[in-house]
């Protein structure tokens, strides 16, 4: 991994000083629509919201544009990251978001899916669910600012 | 707000709140703006996620605004002289008219959108807009934390510090 950082890669996204910052927009305005659509979904669990649609309307309706945020958060995150791996590698908080990132990620679409999809589940179930999965994504975001700040 | 300036831990926190606040109330931006345009929840009444969502983007926007109030209040010194905080500002200046000119027509009365059989062009016009604009407002955020003033010029520290 280490290797990366003499790479040409690196070499090239640092030619320019607004490559990272043009990353970054595209990578803030994408994981804000993303998370901003999950935790719809989350509010809508939790009873709030737009209550006339069911919490498997809203995942359904929702999931499409989630996952093209995803996919530009996905993308613009290692521009970001291959910049200067090793600033990355050695910053405590940038390993805490990538195991956040993991484990909301996993969660998302494993059981949030599951739960939001089936309008049976019980309210203990869908409230649980629904913190779970914001704080896994309030994590994600607090790990990120804080590269910055470790 | 010396406070937050000189404790550590308190900006970052605060920002991370702001960014926080700015991913659940831009998903509640984002699906009002696809309605109105007619790219999702077709089947549902635009009232219904217009009036659904009022109160909590209004929660999210003042909880937002406070964080970044707080902010600007630590170093405003710093946020004073930097462009793209004023280009910051600008935006949500734009965001205010928006909503002046868009909430008699569009936002106040959702049932009437609904009764038309196609979606009026006001209120995809307030939907297109309202997207460009809260992107604007994100990215001049980010760009904050580029400007080096130019006594610092070539200084790898910012005012602001990058993520």
């Amino acid at each position: 991994m280490l290797l990366l950082q003499d790479s040409a890669i690196t070499d090239a996204l640092n030619s320019s000083e607004w490559i990272f910052p043009i990353a970054e927009c595209f990578h803030i305005t994408a994981f804000a629509w993303s998370i901003g659509l999950i935790a719809l979904v989350d509010l809508r669990l939790l009873g709030v919201g737009i209550q006339q649609t069911k919490p498997s309307q809203i995942w359904r309706v929702t999931a499409p544009w989630t996952l093209i945020g995803l996919a530009v958060v996905l993308l613009s995150g290692p521009v970001l990251f291959l910049s200067d791996p090793r600033m990355y590698l050695h910053n405590s908080s940038f390993v805490f978001k990538m195991y956040a990132l993991a484990a909301a990620l996993l969660f998302t679409y494993t059981i949030h899916r599951k739960v939001a999809l089936s309008d049976t589940s019980s309210s203990g179930v869908r409230v649980v669910v629904a913190i779970v999965s914001l704080l896994l994504w309030i994590s994600v975001v607090f790990g990120g600012l804080f590269i910055a700040f470790v | 707000m010396t406070f937050i300036r000189q404790s550590g831990l308190t900006y970052p926190v605060i920002m991370s709140t702001h960014l926080t606040c700015i991913a659940i109330f831009g998903g509640m931006i984002a699906i009002t703006d696809l309605r109105l345009l007619g790219l999702a929840l077709r089947d549902k009444p635009i009232a219904s996620v217009v009036n659904g969502l009022r109160w909590w983007k209004r929660l999210g926007f003042v909880i937002m605004f406070t964080m970044g109030f707080l902010l600007f209040g630590s170093k405003a010194a710093d946020y004073y002289p930097n462009p793209y905080f004023w280009t910051k500002m600008s935006i949500l200046t734009l965001i205010a008219i928006h909503a002046l000119i868009f909430r008699p027509r569009v936002y106040n009365h959702p049932e009437k959108l609904d009764a038309s059989p196609v979606i009026p062009t006001r209120a995809k016009a307030a939907g297109a807009l309202s997207l460009v604009l809260w992107t604007g407002m994100v990215c001049a955020g980010r760009l904050i934390g580029y400007y080096e003033p130019p006594s610092q010029k070539g200084h790898v520290v910012t005012t602001v510090s990058p993520q």
